[in-house]
């Protein structure tokens, strides 16, 4: 039994080395007006720019490298070597972004709204300053996905076109996750803490691809389009902590179906209607996290012009997707990707002013 | 029913299943099972079971399994229809006539109230057309849409074909198409997905799937002043709504919305791998062999809870 484990130990950490940036990753450090520095990774295009810069934001308890994981699998990478400026950013308290700090201002909670508040509109300013675009498209993960929402139902400005991946803007399907959620998230769930998803990550790393249909692979990924080994590398060093107060804010979704700001102030989901940006919106079939029909209810809400891609071999995907397929997956560039940036270079002016 | 004529016995021996036509007044003869055990009697109604399109009696009780024996078995009088267009019924050129024939059922049946289930695109239909029906105490909806969409390229396929379930058993492809829209990841008892292929399946009419194809390209269906969506957001009916995950065929996000628009009446129950065995499709939802364990409880409880 101990040397199986020392085995399974052994092998697992095989993978869990973390694969530095290339170095033609600039990274950057813009600061937001209630003062956190971010991290910014900006990829120049390879050739000449076909198109404006993509800014590319992660989910919950996730960071920048989600975007960027390695050479074979990043977003970020295949937008600059399709001819677009991309930048992966972590969003305050996760990857390199500052983490809480009182003593320098940075004090718990952090909010989501924090993220669509501040966060977002910090790196929209920034990577506009730096490349002199005018708008810039915009890709999210899961929540990475909501913070847009939210933003853009604010009024937010600057992106020209948005893709949301996998992002609920309900979590109350009658799954058995729901009763648990409602259940138990209150009590554990706590504003002014960091919850250690990080560290639960990195200590589940090693035996990640020891379990076969384990309840990782359940919950987060698809073997039929992510290898284990790819997982594996994205728990290593694509995880973060998750901020109570988000998780907080969050829990509301599952608790009343209300995506709004924590102080209620605003209904998100009804202000979506508002939203006029270009926004295709993609779902995994088998997405266990951000259900079909989660992802499906930010569709409807939007105002439009907008776009619903399901990705499955129904529709000619080569395998099923699961949530994180969306972006480690194999053949994601081909199949999530492409379509995303066709959908962006369909809504470039003709004159094109980048 | 005194034109009853016993058919066969379950595994049960008890278990009593007998066949009877019904014939609506324009001719069409509808099919109707009915399966009981003697001398078992309860203060529930009768369960009357009604089959997705192109589907027959099969996806309640295929070779001795399925929702309709279980149900028997515990007590409850169940019916399973084919209504025009279904298994052994007439043939079915509109959806609306289709719907209508529950209420033909219902009557020559003599039955003052029923337990509904109903199963994917015929089910909203059947529902829809029969919102206002009395005798329907309680209503199960497997994979009811509400907002019709297409569900993916391929199923928009199939229908452009004529949604013919006999080409797609002649081959490796045609059974891939089964397999995606119909039974995607489902743990069927060995053979049990491909045999209902070839045995529990009826070629939709030409005139059905354009209705179909049309009803999902424009997002609802036209019945009369009103539509599919106005009438079933109407139905005050106590309604559980199952939906699996890998339904391939009448996609959960097309249903799930059902529950937002009346949620006073539709409680909804998603299935995902994550808590269950499967992630449930169309067809294992019914004839899976984790549905005796993990779907079919659901629906007994729901049906003889108290409710207000």
């Amino acid at each position: 039994m101990t040397r199986w484990l020392a085995f399974v130990v052994l092998a697992g950490c095989a993978n869990l080395r973390v694969v530095p940036l290339p170095p033609e990753a600039e990274r950057h450090r813009p600061k937001t007006s209630d003062g956190w520095e971010l991290s910014l990774v900006r990829y120049r295009p390879q050739g000449p720019p076909t198109g404006r810069p993509v800014l590319l934001c992660h989910g919950i308890s996730a960071n920048e490298r989600n975007m960027d994981l390695d050479d074979g699998h990043s977003m970020a990478r295949w937008f600059a070597a399709q001819g677009r400026e991309a930048w992966t950013m972590s969003v305050r308290a996760t990857g390199a972004s500052d983490g809480p700090d009182p003593q320098k201002g940075r004090a718990l909670p952090i909010r989501f709204d924090h993220y669509w508040q501040h966060d977002l509109p910090t790196a929209i300013e920034h990577v506009r300053r730096t490349t002199g675009a005018d708008r810039i498209d915009y890709v999210g993960h899961s929540m990475g996905g909501m913070i847009a929402y939210a933003y853009l139902s604010q009024g937010g400005q600057r992106l020209h076109a948005v893709a949301t991946l996998g992002s609920p803007t309900r979590l109350d399907w009658g799954t058995g996750l729901e009763r648990l959620l409602k259940a138990v998230g209150p009590m554990v769930v706590r504003d002014d803490v960091m919850l250690p998803s990080q560290l639960g990550a990195h200590l589940s790393a090693p035996f990640q691809t020891a379990v076969d249909d384990g309840p990782f692979q359940r919950f987060f990924y698809n073997p039929q389009s992510t290898r284990p080994e790819t997982w594996q590398r994205l728990v290593a060093y694509g995880t973060a902590d998750t901020a109570g107060g988000t998780a907080r804010q969050l829990l509301t979704l599952v608790e009343t179906s209300r995506f709004g700001s924590a102080d209620g102030a605003h209904d998100f989901r009804a202000e979506m209607s508002t939203i006029r940006t270009p926004v295709i919106v993609v779902a995994a079939k088998l997405d266990r996290v951000a259900l079909t029909p989660a992802v499906k209810d930010g569709f409807r809400a939007l105002g439009g012009p907008k776009r619903w891609l399901l990705i499955t071999r129904a529709n000619g995907a080569a395998g099923e997707y699961g949530h994180m397929d969306l972006v480690i997956g194999e053949r994601a560039p081909d199949e999530v990707f492409r379509p995303v940036l066709d959908f962006f270079n369909e809504h470039e002016q003709p004159t094109g002013t980048h | 029913m005194t034109a009853l004529l016993v058919l066969a016995l379950a595994a049960s021996p008890e278990l009593t299943v007998a066949h009877r036509r019904v014939t609506a007044p324009d001719g069409v003869a509808l099919a109707v099972y009915r399966y009981a055990r003697p001398g078992v009697s309860t203060t529930l109604p009768p369960v009357m079971l009604v089959p997705e399109l192109g589907f027959s009696r099969a996806a309640f009780d295929f070779e001795g399994r399925g929702l309709a024996r279980w149900l028997a078995a515990s007590g409850r009088t169940v019916f399973v229809v084919e209504l025009r267009g279904q298994g052994k019924a007439g043939p079915g050129f509109s959806l609306e006539a289709m719907g209508r024939d529950l209420r033909v059922v219902l009557d020559r049946l003599q039955l003052s109230q029923v337990d509904l289930v109903v199963h994917g695109w015929a089910g909203s239909a059947v529902l829809a057309l029969n919102a206002d029906e009395a005798r329907v105490r309680r209503v199960i909806a497997l994979a009811t849409p509400l907002l019709a969409e297409i569900p993916s390229a391929l199923a928009e396929a199939f229908l452009v074909e004529g949604g013919r379930f006999t080409t797609l058993a002649g081959s490796p492809a045609g059974a891939r198409t089964f397999e995606l829209l119909f039974s995607m990841g489902g743990e069927f008892p060995t053979g049990t997905d491909r045999a209902f292929l070839s045995t529990g399946t009826r070629d939709l009419t030409r005139p059905v799937a354009a209705e179909l194809l049309a009803w999902m390209r424009q997002g609802d269906l036209p019945l009369g002043d009103e539509s599919v969506v106005s009438r079933l957001v109407r139905l005050r009916r106590p309604t559980l709504l199952l939906l699996g995950l890998a339904d391939g065929f009448a996609n959960p996000e097309l249903a799930a919305v059902w529950r937002e628009r009346a949620p006073d009446v539709v409680r909804l129950r998603t299935f995902s791998r994550m808590e269950t065995r499967e992630d449930f499709s169309h067809l294992s939802m019914l004839l899976g062999r984790h549905a005796p364990t993990q779907v079919f409880p659901l629906i007994a409880e729901f049906l003889s809870e108290d409710l207000p």
